[in-house]
């Protein structure tokens, strides 16, 4: 990728943190606190990736490294979401 | 041997030798020797409080004498000496195994078995620090907390520092052998045809690589408890009763979750090489393969994959609901499945083949048998009603030790089996084989009865008087079991000098790659570069490689497809030697002895020595000891020291010219290195954050941000924060791009731009922490600080560890700027790639921190 595409990539993740805080400002979290908080990770999600894809290059890199990050990922995922769970 | 002809080594009979190797055949050695010092130490402790227990009460050893001896003794006995006794034949034998001339990183290699014992120094000491930790070695919350240890408690934050050790050392060590495991392989050897001990190994290091990320974050939490204040763990004290704190609620289930995530794959880490072990004496001992090896294989990796959820059946005694419970019952009742075929496995290998009863045979059929009655009383606890009965009984203590002394077990055979490898002499095989039958008496006096009387409390050393035959028997075992190893020290000593030499096969049906080359091995470990490329394992010449990688010039760079099981980047069929990759022309030079490997170096025990002052002292730093502070203080500098060193230090460890590498065919093994490192922080992140969800969801999650939370928390400085972490990212890739263009102004400028905005990001922070810890109001009179509430402890911590990340990549990046300044990088960007992928990982992670710890 040129110093072009990172460029755009760069400008996306700018505009989405931008549009994070933009959601608690415009006052959603206090009004409509789980959909702000589901719009505001899939935001956190969606940059994550754009980071992992693009800037740490994982688009190109042979599946196994992604899987190898995938599996990091998935497990630190089982033991939040399976200890929450068991106290709810 | 000459120091010319070791490269660089001094011979083995110089003391320096031990603490300049880097050799990972001189390093498994020493795994071997300091794990057998710590089975030792855990077992005169044992033994201790055994004597303690052939009465009821507390009059030997005094009660603190009493907790201490056995926490201590299982801390030592599963952290410092069953994993590391494995590894330390992982060492010796895996690169052998796999075709491979070191590990792929030796100096690590090297840092990592000099942080292991000096985490075990570190152990020690904690003894004469008042007390050790005495809260039993699942060390659980509250009790594992400075307000409920009796006295300082340094001893106790000295043990949690050790452990911390211990765990850097062993994540050091996952990425480690999965780089090698994956990037140095011989032609033609794929994953699934490694010798059945490697592959136990590689499973190992996959569960290490996730299962202590957990516990390193646990850990690091409860230091921070120790340390720094913060609550995680504590619940409040009212007055002299203890009270559940209502600002933290999920404390002692926070600790249980983190730890058992850790724990119970901890189980199969400690028992996958046995099983490797016993894999191999049984193929070895009886002429015969593995029965059903593919089965075995796969039901290996089902474990390790099962392994990660069945924690929960440790709580069923808490107070998690029901469903999950169910859930975890099921799960765990399921791993017993792929064991049980297992199982059979080596008892029909050992039926089809003709047993020879040789020292390690035996060893390897006991821990079996062992390893049955283990597994079978251990599914009693995985069933929710009976566990209601028998948790924290001596049923679990004796289950637990026919299970992790089975693997124990194993590994003792191991060592008698890769002894003549190891010193090119024999043991005696007739003190062999009367050891082991002192040790298998031993072990089921000393725990067979402890089923008996398992209405026995676990951890409490009172206990019914009708029950005190089992407990004199049990003691009368455990000295029997003690001095099976006097009689094994005695034999492995002696047999040094007194021993038949051997050659490179003393056993008859061994055909694993160690056994094809002399005995012990030469420092190279073969006479030319391995390859199965045939079929059969042969050694290539120098003409031969240097052809090879001629005529294969990038091919690394141009990657190439699966061998075992993978699908083709051009979608037709390839063979093995068409997988085999080349590397650069450094490696020809180093295969035709132009260039040789370094395996010397003095900085890993220096880094060691020096973490380990500096921990020594954090332990005592929190009573403003002139001593704590200093030790602290010069520990700290000279790690850093030490660290720049190692990092100046020229040190030559190359790719091998030709090798197996699927499935990462095109990750160099720095660039793998760095992914697997960062797979490991994915778990330690994620479980700082999984803390930080789970006490909120304990508390109330919408009521957490009114309640605990000032209204001077407010989420702008995080804003300002994000914007200069992706800027900062966008401006490593841009050094890259002028890295490639060999544009040095623009590469250093990139660098120095991404230095400045990580030092504005710190600055910024820190402007905003001094605000909060100063507020004052209502709610707050006295400022939000690490121990106002556990929503300022998650906060300040998870926020803290980034920052510390943030701290790490600034040091690097400093360090880069200036290579970039003098010239370094042009045309070739590759190591500020792999810094840029820990420095985007870094900034990922602000991308969740920020919505969760500023907006949410």
């Amino acid at each position: 990728m040129d110093w072009k595409g990172y460029t755009v990539i760069y400008v996306v993740l700018f505009v989405f943190a931008t549009a994070q805080a933009v959601v608690e400002f415009a006052g959603l979290v206090d009004s409509a606190y789980w959909a702000a908080f589901a719009l505001i990770m899939v935001l956190s999600v969606v940059k994550a990736v754009g980071v992992a894809a693009y800037y740490q290059h994982l688009r190109w890199e042979p599946r196994a490294v992604t899987y190898l990050v995938l599996g990091g990922t998935v497990a630190a995922l089982a033991l939040t979401g399976a200890a929450a769970y068991s106290i709810l | 041997m000459s120091q010319d002809h070791e490269h660089g080594l001094p011979p083995k009979s110089s003391v320096s030798r031990w603490f300049l190797t880097t050799n990972h055949k001189d390093i498994g050695v020493l795994y071997l020797i300091t794990a057998l010092f710590f089975l030792v130490f855990g077992g005169v402790l044992a033994l201790l409080f055994r004597l303690e227990l052939i009465s009821s009460g507390a009059d030997l050893l005094g009660s603190m004498g009493y907790n201490q001896a056995v926490s201590t003794h299982g801390l030592l006995m599963v952290f410092w000496f069953i994993s590391p006794f494995a590894f330390g034949f992982a060492n010796y034998v895996v690169p052998l195994q796999i075709g491979a001339d070191d590990l792929a990183f030796p100096r690590l290699n090297a840092l990592s078995y000099w942080l292991y014992l000096f985490s075990g120094i570190l152990m020690g000491v904690s003894f004469f620090q008042g007390t050790t930790f005495a809260g039993g070695w699942t060390m659980y919350a509250p009790l594992n907390t400075p307000a409920y240890i009796p006295g300082e408690g340094l001893g106790a934050t000295s043990v949690v520092l050790a452990l911390i050790m211990f765990t850097a050392a062993v994540t050091l060590g996952s990425v480690n052998f999965l780089t090698t495991m994956y990037r140095m392989r011989a032609e033609g050897l794929r994953m699934r045809d490694i010798p059945i001990f490697s592959l136990s190994i590689n499973l190992t290091v996959w569960m290490m690589l996730f299962a202590f990320a957990a516990l390193l974050a646990a850990l690091m939490i409860l230091a921070s408890d120790h340390i720094l204040g913060t609550t995680y763990f504590q619940y409040s004290i009212d007055g002299t009763t203890m009270a559940t704190d209502a600002d933290n609620p999920g404390a002692s289930l926070l600790w249980a979750h983190l730890f058992w995530f850790f724990g119970h794959p901890e189980v199969y880490i400690v028992f996958f090489p046995a099983l490797g072990v016993m894999a191999e004496c049984f193929q070895t001992f009886t002429g015969r393969r593995l029965v059903g090896r593919k089965w075995f294989i796969i039901s290996m990796v089902l474990v390790a994959l099962q392994s990660f959820v069945v924690w929960m059946h440790h709580m069923f005694l808490t107070g998690i609901n029901l469903p999950i419970k169910t859930i975890f019952m099921a799960t765990t009742i399921g791993i017993s499945l792929p064991f049980d075929l297992m199982v059979f496995s080596l008892i029909y290998t050992m039926a089809k083949g003709r047993v020879r009863f040789t020292t390690p045979f035996l060893f390897s059929l006991g821990a079996l048998i062992l390893f049955i009655i283990g597994g079978i009383t251990g599914v009693f606890l995985g069933a929710i009603v009976l566990d209601y009965q028998f948790r924290g009984t001596y049923w679990v203590v004796a289950h637990f030790h026919y299970v992790m002394v089975a693997g124990a077990t194993a590994l003792f055979g191991g060592l008698y089996y890769w002894y003549p490898k190891i010193t090119g002499k024999m043991y005696n095989e007739t003190l062999g084989k009367i050891q082991f039958g002192v040790y298998f008496l031993g072990f089921n006096l000393l725990y067979f009865p402890m089923f008996i009387a398992w209405e026995t409390p676990r951890r409490v050393f009172v206990y019914p008087d009708g029950l005190q035959i089992w407990h004199t028997m049990a003691t009368v075992g455990g000295f029997i079991l003690g001095a099976s190893f006097l009689l094994m020290f005695y034999n492995l000593f002696v047999s040094l000098w007194r021993g038949e030499d051997v050659g490179p096969n003393p056993w008859e049906y061994a055909t694993s790659a160690e056994w094809a080359v002399s005995s012990p091995p030469p420092l190279e470990n073969f006479p030319g570069v391995p390859s199965y490329g045939t079929g059969k394992l042969e050694f290539l010449d120098e003409e031969t490689v240097a052809e090879r990688t001629e005529s294969m010039p990038g091919a690394a760079a141009h990657g190439h497809a699966a061998t075992d099981g993978g699908t083709v980047t051009d979608g037709g069929a390839v063979t093995a030697r068409a997988a085999t990759t080349a590397t650069t022309m450094e490696s020809t030079h180093e295969v035709s002895g132009e260039e040789h490997a370094s395996h010397a170096s003095f900085w890993p025990f220096l880094v060691s020595l020096g973490g380990f002052i500096a921990f020594l002292g954090l332990s005592g730093v929190r009573t403003g000891s002139v001593f704590y502070l200093t030790m602290a203080a010069v520990g700290g500098v000279a790690t850093f020291g030490s660290l720049v060193g190692m990092t100046r230090e020229p040190f030559h460890a190359p790719e091998m010219a030709i090798a197996e590498r699927w499935p990462f065919e095109r990750v160099e093994k720095m660039k793998l290195g760095m992914w697997t490192f960062l797979a490991s922080d994915i778990v330690l992140f994620g479980a700082f954050i999984g803390s930080y969800a789970f006490v909120r969801v304990a508390y109330g999650w919408t009521a957490w941000h009114h309640d605990l939370i000032p209204a001077e928390h407010v989420t702008m400085p995080g804003l300002i924060n994000t914007y200069l972490l992706l800027t900062s990212s966008f401006l490593v890739v841009l050094a890259m791009v002028a890295a490639e263009r060999e544009s040095k102004r623009g590469t250093v400028a990139a660098l120095a731009g991404t230095f400045a905005l990580g030092v504005g990001f710190l600055i910024n922070k820190g402007l905003e922490w001094q605000h909060l810890f100063h507020i004052s109001t209502e709610t707050f009179p006295n400022g939000w600080n690490l121990s106002t509430n556990i929503a300022s402890s998650t906060f300040y911590l998870t926020t803290g560890l980034h920052g510390a990340h943030v701290t790490i990549g600034l040091i690097i990046c400093a360090y880069m700027t200036v290579r970039a300044w003098n010239g370094a990088y042009q045309g070739d960007d590759r190591a500020i790639e792999y810094f840029g992928l820990y420095w985007h990982f870094v900034d990922i992670v602000w991308l969740f921190l920020f919505p969760l710890f500023y907006i949410l």
